[in-house]
């Protein structure tokens, strides 16, 4: 007896397991202002190379080679 | 308009190569990426070696130690070395691992019959019903959330490691073994942390997800639930013989 209820309780909670895992969380879940932030270090790593980086803006123009004869 | 027709066809760059390789990389980074579906199998492929592993373990006991050994440093590895070689470190962790539980296993049910079997369904309930609770929102982590439980958790880590070192010396922290109310309110308590490290499993898995992290990382969140569910299982297991030993 002990073993049928606790294998079918195996069973049955890898099966919700299985079906539930792959269903996005509720927007209560999802949506919410205090949701860990997982990526912290990483986005400030980006934000570190963004910042070291040497990006010059500017406008691209073509070379006219008959303009420089 | 470039008056240069070349450019027109092919771009600023006319090599072949060049522009397969931004098409590849755009394919790469549309379909290489984290889903939920892909966590759950990989959970599912991981536990299944677990199961292979402790079948192993559970027919030869001698596979327990090493088994034991080999999982723990292949743990290390994948956790301190790099989460991008989860996917080759992560199923041999598994089927170490899964050898040791065999074997303690063996030793527990010899003590007290019918105890894995126990152990096992509460371990997988347990996970069952947090998975439901993180789901529809009932428990929602939160930074101080996850400051908890790794402080607690670590917490738990020093006084095993405390209580290891110990043991080498002939003593050791007596209540965390006993099985007086104490030690199984210690049990109780280890077994509830162990829990909800779950839901932090499972908010980093959904949160992977939900911003299109590299797909190696299904595998290091499979990995990491895999990790949590060992604990689980371990510690509802001696929570189990404090219990039946009174």
């Amino acid at each position: 007896m002990n073993a049928v209820f606790f294998g079918i309780l195996t069973i049955l909670s890898l099966f919700i397991f299985m079906n539930l895992g792959k269903i996005k969380a509720s927007k209560k879940q999802m949506d919410r202002d205090d949701r860990i932030n997982w990526g912290s270090k990483r986005r400030s790593n980006v934000q570190q190379n963004r910042e070291g980086s040497k990006i010059i803006e500017g406008s691209a123009e073509e070379v006219d080679d008959s303009a420089q004869k | 308009m470039s008056k240069h027709s070349a450019l027109n066809t092919f771009g600023r760059s006319g090599n072949p190569a060049f522009t397969r390789n931004f098409e590849n990389a755009e394919t790469f980074s549309q379909t290489e990426r984290m889903t939920l579906d892909g966590a759950v199998n990989k959970t599912a492929i991981l536990l299944a070696l677990c199961f292979g592993g402790a079948f192993a373990g559970w027919n030869v006991p001698a596979l327990m130690v090493p088994g034991a050994i080999i999982g723990f440093v292949l743990a290390l590895v994948t956790i301190f070395r790099s989460p991008a070689k989860a996917g080759s470190t992560a199923p041999f962790y598994a089927a170490f691992q899964g050898m040791a539980l065999g074997g303690i296993t063996v030793f527990a049910e010899m003590q007290y019959p019918g105890i894995g079997i126990q152990a096992i369904g509460l371990t997988f309930g347990i996970l069952a019903s947090l998975l439901f609770c993180y789901k529809s929102g009932i428990i929602k982590p939160t930074e101080n959330f996850r400051l908890m439980i790794f402080s607690a958790t670590m917490g738990i880590a020093l006084l095993y490691l405390v209580s290891f070192i110990m043991s080498f010396f002939g003593s050791g922290i007596g209540f965390i073994h006993s099985n007086g109310l104490f030690g199984i309110g210690f049990s109780v308590f280890v077994v509830g942390i162990a829990a909800l490290n779950l839901v932090l499993d499972f908010d980093f898995i959904e949160d992977g997800a939900d911003k299109g992290l590299p797909k190696y990382m299904e595998w290091y969140g499979a990995f990491s639930l895999m990790v949590t569910l060992v604990w689980l299982y371990l510690e509802i297991l001696r929570l189990l013989m404090k219990l039946r030993s009174r």
